[in-house]
C-alpha cells in the first residue's frame, strides 16, 4: 500500500514533468509572442483571407 | 459614396485627372493610380481576390509615396542577420496593415517571391521577420515587393530595452507555468493530508506526503516566487510597505514554518504559500501583455522622416542614406516626398503639409530662407532646401525623444492594492506582535506564543489579493472592448477612474479634421453650379486638402466633373489655367485682385475663403472650414456631468480655439500651443495634484498624450497618437469616451469591493489563528471562499455595465 502510493506519486510526477517541459518549449520557441494573428491565420489552408470581429470594424467597407 | 468615383483598391477618391481605366476579365475598373491598379493586377494575377470581399479597412488609401519608394542596398544591409551563405533574416516594420487580411495578403504573396525562404508578419505590432536566400534575391527586392503591393517596409532592428521586455514577459509565463503545474501535484498532496487530519492517516504516508509537498513547494517560492522576494526586498530597503512585502511576508512564514512542522511533526502550510503566488502570478499576467507597444510607437515616429535624401552634388543627383546629410549640403524634395532632415528653402517656393508639427490639416506656404521640418510632407512643387540640423537633432527624433522621456518620467501608477498594503502591512505585523506578548505573557510554552503569532502571519496574506485587481480589469476590458473602447492595461482602467481633468486637441479630435465647404456664394448672375463646376475644373488635379473638400461637395451636388489641361500652380496663392470661356482663376482674395478682377467686400469671420473668376470677372467664393463632429456637443455635455473639467489645447489660432469653445461645453481654452508646450502644460497641472487623460489624435499631440496620466485617441488617427495612447476607441465617436469613464468608475469601485473580501475574510480567521486554534484546512477554506466571492463581484461588473450604459443610449433617444 504504502510502496504503491510512492510509485503511484512519482509516476504523476514524471508525466506531469514532461508536460511542464513541452510547455517551456514552446514558451521560447517564441509561440506565445503573438497571441491575436493566429485566431485569424488558422483558416488559412483555405484560399480565404480571414475576416475581423466585429468589435474592430470600420465603417468604410468595399460595396 | 458610390462606387464610380472611389479608386477600387484603396478606396480613395479618384481625382479626376488622375483617373485609369483598366479592364480585367472583361469589367472595367477604375484606379486612383497606375500604383494601385498594379496592386490590383498582382492580386488578381495571384487569384486572390477574395481579399477585397473580406478586408476590413477603417481608413482609406495607401502610405504617402508608397509607389515612389525607392531603398538602398547598402542602408538595407545594415539590418541583415546573415547565417549562412544560403540563409538570411531581415525584420521589418510595414506601414500600412490594417486588418488581419492585410496580414494573410502579405504572406501569401511574399511568401511565393523567389529566393523567400519564411515570411511571419505580428498581426499586434505590425513587424515582419523574413528568412530569405541571399543568393538568389536581395533585401532591396523584397523591400520592392512589398511596396508594389501598397505597403511602405521600413528597416528596423529592435533595441535593447525592447528585447529586454520581450524577454521579461516570456520568464513571467515561465515562471507561471512551472508554478501552475507544481501547485496542481501540490493540490493532490494536500487533499490526502485534508483527509488525513479529519479520518486519521498513518503517520509514516503522512511524512511521506508531506516530504512530496515540500518538494514541489520549494521551486514555487523560489523560482516563481522569485520577482515578488525581489520587490519585498526593494520595498524593505526603500521603507515602503507594498504588496510585494505583504505576499512575501505570509509566503515566507507559511513556508519555513511548514519546514518546521515537517520536521518536529505538525500541520503543515504548504498549500497556502503556493497557492498565493500561483494566482498572484496568474493575476499579473493578465495584466502585463499590453506594455509593450508604446515602446514601437517611438520606432514609427523616427520612421516618419525618410531613410534617403536626393544630395545635389554641382548639376547631380545622388540618393544618400538621412543620416549623412551635414549642415551645409544642398537637397531636392519633390512634391509628394517628405522633407529628411530640418532645412531652409533655398529656391524654389511650395506648399507644407506641416500636420505632423501643428495638426492643421491646412498648408503653409513654404519660402526661401523659411525653415521646413523633417517629417513634413512637400505638396506642391519641387525645391531645393538647405541642410540646418543632422538627421539625430531633427524636429522628428527631439519628439521622439520628448515621447520617451515622457514616458520614463511617468512614475508607475501605484495601485490600489499596493495602498492597501501600505496600511494593511504594519498593522497585520502588529497583530502578530500582539499576539506573541499575549501569549507570552500567558501560562504557556515559549514555542507556542511564536507559533500562534506565525500563524496570524500566515492567514493574514490574502489570496484573492491577487484575483481583485486583474478579474475586475478583465471583464471590464472586456466588455469596454465590445463598446470599442481599448484599454492599455488595468493600471489604465484605475487611472482613467480617477480622472478629474479631460484636455481636448482640436483639430481631428473634436472636429473631423478635414476643410469642408460650409457655405457656396455665387457673385450676382451666377449659379452654384456654374461656381463649383468652375472651381473642380481648376482643382481636380491637386492634392491639396481645400481641393479635396471642394471635390467632396461638387460630388454630392452631383455635379460631373472635368479636368483641365496645363494648370498652374501659384504656392500659396491659388491655381490658374484656361478655357475655351477665358482664364479661370482659383484662390485667396489678393491672387485675384493682382490679376485686375473687382470683388465687392464680403464679411466671413474666421472662415477660409477661395475667391473663382472666369475671364477676368469675379464669378463667387466657397467659404471652407473644419466641422465639428456630429456627436461632439453631446459627449462634452455628458461629460460634464460626470463632474469633469475640461479644457482645449490646440496649436490653432485663438480665435479659431475660441469659436470651437463657444459651440461646446467646453469653458477654457489654450492656443498658439507647440507639442512641447502642450505637454509642458500638462505636467504643470499634474503637479497641482490633478489627474489628467489627454484627447487627441495628431503626431504633434504625442508628447502630450504621453505626459498625461491617460492618453487617449481615436481611430483615424495617426499611428503615432495611437501607440502612444493608454486609450483607444476604435470608432471616431466622442460619446465612447463617456463610456469610457463610466466603466472605469465602476471598475475602480469593484476594485475596492474586492479588495474588502479579500482582506474581510483573512480578517475572520485572524481571531482563530491568535487563538491558536489554526488548522490547515481553515486557511484553505478562507482562501477559497474569498476568492470565489472576488471573482463573483468581478463577473457582476459585466451585467452592470451593459444595463447601465444601454439605459443612458435609450434616454439619450428618447431625450432626441
Amino acid at each position: 500500500m504504502f510502496k504503491s502510493t510512492v510509485i503511484l506519486i512519482l509516476l504523476s510526477l514524471c508525466i506531469g514533468t514532461g508536460a511542464w517541459l513541452f510547455f517551456i518549449w514552446t514558451v521560447k520557441r517564441g509561440d506565445f509572442d503573438d497571441v491575436e494573428g493566429p485566431k485569424y491565420r488558422m483558416l488559412d489552408d483555405e484560399e480565404t483571407p480571414p475576416v475581423q470581429d466585429s468589435s474592430s470594424q470600420g465603417e468604410n467597407h468595399e460595396k | 459614396m458610390n462606387d464610380l468615383d472611389a479608386c477600387i483598391h484603396c478606396n480613395l477618391p479618384i481625382p479626376p485627372s488622375d483617373l485609369v481605366i483598366d479592364e480585367i476579365d472583361g469589367k472595367e475598373l477604375r484606379f486612383c493610380c497606375h500604383g494601385c491598379q498594379g496592386v490590383y493586377r498582382i492580386i488578381n494575377g495571384a487569384g486572390l481576390n477574395i481579399f477585397y470581399q473580406r478586408r476590413d479597412w477603417s481608413e482609406q488609401g495607401v502610405p504617402t509615396g508608397v509607389f515612389e519608394a525607392k531603398f538602398e542596398a547598402n542602408i538595407l544591409a545594415e539590418h541583415v542577420i546573415k547565417h549562412h551563405e544560403d540563409s538570411a533574416e531581415i525584420a521589418l516594420i510595414i506601414e500600412g496593415i490594417r486588418c488581419a487580411s492585410c496580414v494573410w495578403l502579405l504572406e501569401k504573396l511574399l511568401g511565393k517571391e523567389p529566393g523567400v525562404d519564411a515570411i511571419l508578419v505580428n498581426y499586434g505590432t505590425h513587424r515582419a521577420q523574413i528568412r530569405f536566400n541571399p543568393l538568389k534575391t536581395s533585401p532591396t527586392k523584397i523591400f520592392s515587393a512589398v511596396s508594389r503591393l501598397g505597403y511602405l517596409p521600413h528597416p528596423f532592428t529592435s533595441g535593447a530595452a525592447q528585447q529586454a521586455a520581450a524577454r521579461e514577459q516570456r520568464s513571467l509565463l515561465i515562471r507561471f507555468g512551472t508554478a501552475a503545474f507544481l501547485s496542481m501535484q501540490l493540490m493532490g498532496f494536500s487533499f490526502a493530508l485534508y483527509g488525513g487530519y479529519f479520518h486519521g492517516i498513518d503517520p509514516d504516508t503522512r511524512q511521506i506526503i508531506q516530504y512530496f509537498a515540500a518538494a514541489v513547494t520549494t521551486p514555487v517560492v523560489f523560482y516563481s516566487g522569485w520577482p515578488f522576494l525581489t520587490g519585498a526586498w526593494r520595498s524593505l530597503k526603500n521603507r515602503a510597505p507594498s504588496m510585494d512585502l505583504l505576499i512575501t511576508l505570509g509566503v515566507l512564514t507559511a513556508y519555513s514554518y511548514s519546514l518546521y512542522a515537517l520536521v518536529v511533526g505538525g500541520e503543515v502550510y504548504f498549500d497556502t504559500a503556493a497557492m498565493i503566488i500561483t494566482l498572484i502570478l496568474l493575476g499579473r499576467l493578465f495584466e502585463g501583455s499590453a506594455r509593450n507597444r508604446s515602446i514601437s510607437g517611438i520606432d514609427r515616429l523616427l520612421r516618419l522622416a525618410p531613410d534617403s535624401a536626393n544630395l545635389i552634388v554641382g548639376e547631380e543627383i545622388h540618393a544618400v542614406a538621412s543620416v549623412s546629410l551635414s549642415p551645409g549640403d544642398l537637397i531636392l524634395v519633390r512634391p509628394g516626398e517628405r522633407i529628411p532632415v530640418d532645412c531652409r528653402v533655398a529656391t524654389g517656393e511650395t506648399e507644407v503639409d506641416e500636420a505632423t508639427i501643428t495638426g492643421e490639416p491646412m498648408p503653409v506656404l513654404r519660402q526661401p530662407g523659411d525653415h521646413v521640418s523633417a517629417g513634413t510632407l512637400n505638396l506642391t512643387t519641387s525645391v531645393k532646401l538647405k541642410v540646418e540640423r543632422v538627421a539625430a537633432e531633427s524636429f522628428i527624433a527631439r519628439m521622439a525623444r520628448m515621447v520617451e522621456e515622457a514616458q520614463n518620467r511617468k512614475a508607475p501608477i501605484q495601485s490600489l492594492a499596493d495602498r492597501v498594503a501600505t496600511i494593511f502591512v504594519p498593522l497585520v505585523i502588529l497583530t502578530a506582535a500582539g499576539t506573541w506578548l499575549f501569549w507570552f505573557s500567558s501560562n504557556v510554552p515559549h514555542t507556542e506564543a511564536l507559533l500562534n503569532a506565525v500563524s496570524v502571519l500566515i492567514v493574514a496574506c490574502p489570496c484573492a489579493l491577487g484575483l481583485a485587481t486583474p478579474t475586475a480589469v478583465l471583464v471590464a476590458s472586456g466588455s469596454a472592448a465590445a463598446r470599442g473602447i481599448l484599454f492599455r492595461g488595468g493600471d489604465i482602467l484605475e487611472m482613467a477612474g480617477r480622472i478629474n481633468l479631460i484636455a481636448f486637441d482640436k483639430t481631428g479630435t473634436l472636429t473631423i479634421g478635414k476643410p469642408t465647404v460650409k457655405q457656396v456664394i455665387p457673385a450676382p448672375g451666377q449659379s452654384t453650379e456654374k461656381l463649383l463646376r468652375l472651381a473642380c475644373q481648376v482643382e481636380s488635379g491637386s492634392n491639396h486638402p481645400i481641393a479635396l473638400g471642394i471635390i467632396g461637395k461638387a460630388r454630392e451636388e452631383g455635379i460631373v466633373l472635368e479636368a483641365s489641361e496645363s494648370i498652374e500652380t501659384v504656392p500659396g496663392r491659388g491655381l490658374r489655367t484656361t478655357s475655351d470661356d477665358g482664364e479661370i482663376l482659383v484662390g485667396s482674395r489678393s491672387f485675384l485682385t493682382e490679376n485686375n478682377i473687382e470683388i465687392p467686400v464680403i464679411e466671413s469671420g474666421t472662415l477660409t475663403e477661395v475667391y473663382v473668376s472666369l475671364g477676368g470677372s469675379w464669378c463667387g467664393l466657397l467659404l471652407i472650414h473644419d466641422p465639428l463632429r456630429e456627436n461632439a456637443a453631446e459627449a462634452t455635455t455628458r461629460l460634464q456631468e460626470l463632474d469633469l473639467q475640461m479644457v482645449l489645447l490646440t496649436g490653432d489660432r485663438p480665435e479659431a480655439a475660441n469659436q470651437v469653445s463657444n459651440e461646446l461645453a467646453i469653458s477654457t481654452y489654450l492656443a498658439n500651443l507647440s507639442p512641447a508646450a502642450k505637454a509642458t502644460w500638462i505636467n504643470e497641472q499634474q503637479q497641482s495634484g490633478l489627474k489628467i487623460m489627454m484627447v487627441g489624435d495628431g503626431i504633434n499631440d504625442a508628447p502630450a498624450l504621453s505626459s498625461a496620466d491617460v492618453g487617449c485617441a481615436m481611430a483615424g488617427g495617426t499611428d503615432i497618437a495611437l501607440e502612444t495612447s493608454d486609450l483607444v476607441l476604435t470608432k471616431t465617436d466622442l460619446s465612447r469616451l463617456y463610456e469610457a469613464i463610466f466603466i472605469a468608475r465602476k471598475t475602480l469601485q469593484v476594485i475596492k469591493q474586492n479588495l474588502f473580501w479579500a482582506f474581510a475574510y483573512n480578517f475572520i480567521t485572524i481571531p482563530l489563528a491568535a487563538s491558536g486554534q489554526l488548522a490547515p484546512v481553515w486557511a484553505a477554506v478562507t482562501m477559497a471562499s474569498s476568492s470565489v466571492l472576488v471573482v463573483g463581484n468581478s463577473l457582476r461588473l459585466g451585467r452592470l455595465v451593459r444595463r447601465a450604459l444601454s439605459d443612458t443610449k435609450q434616454s439619450a433617444i428618447t431625450r432626441q
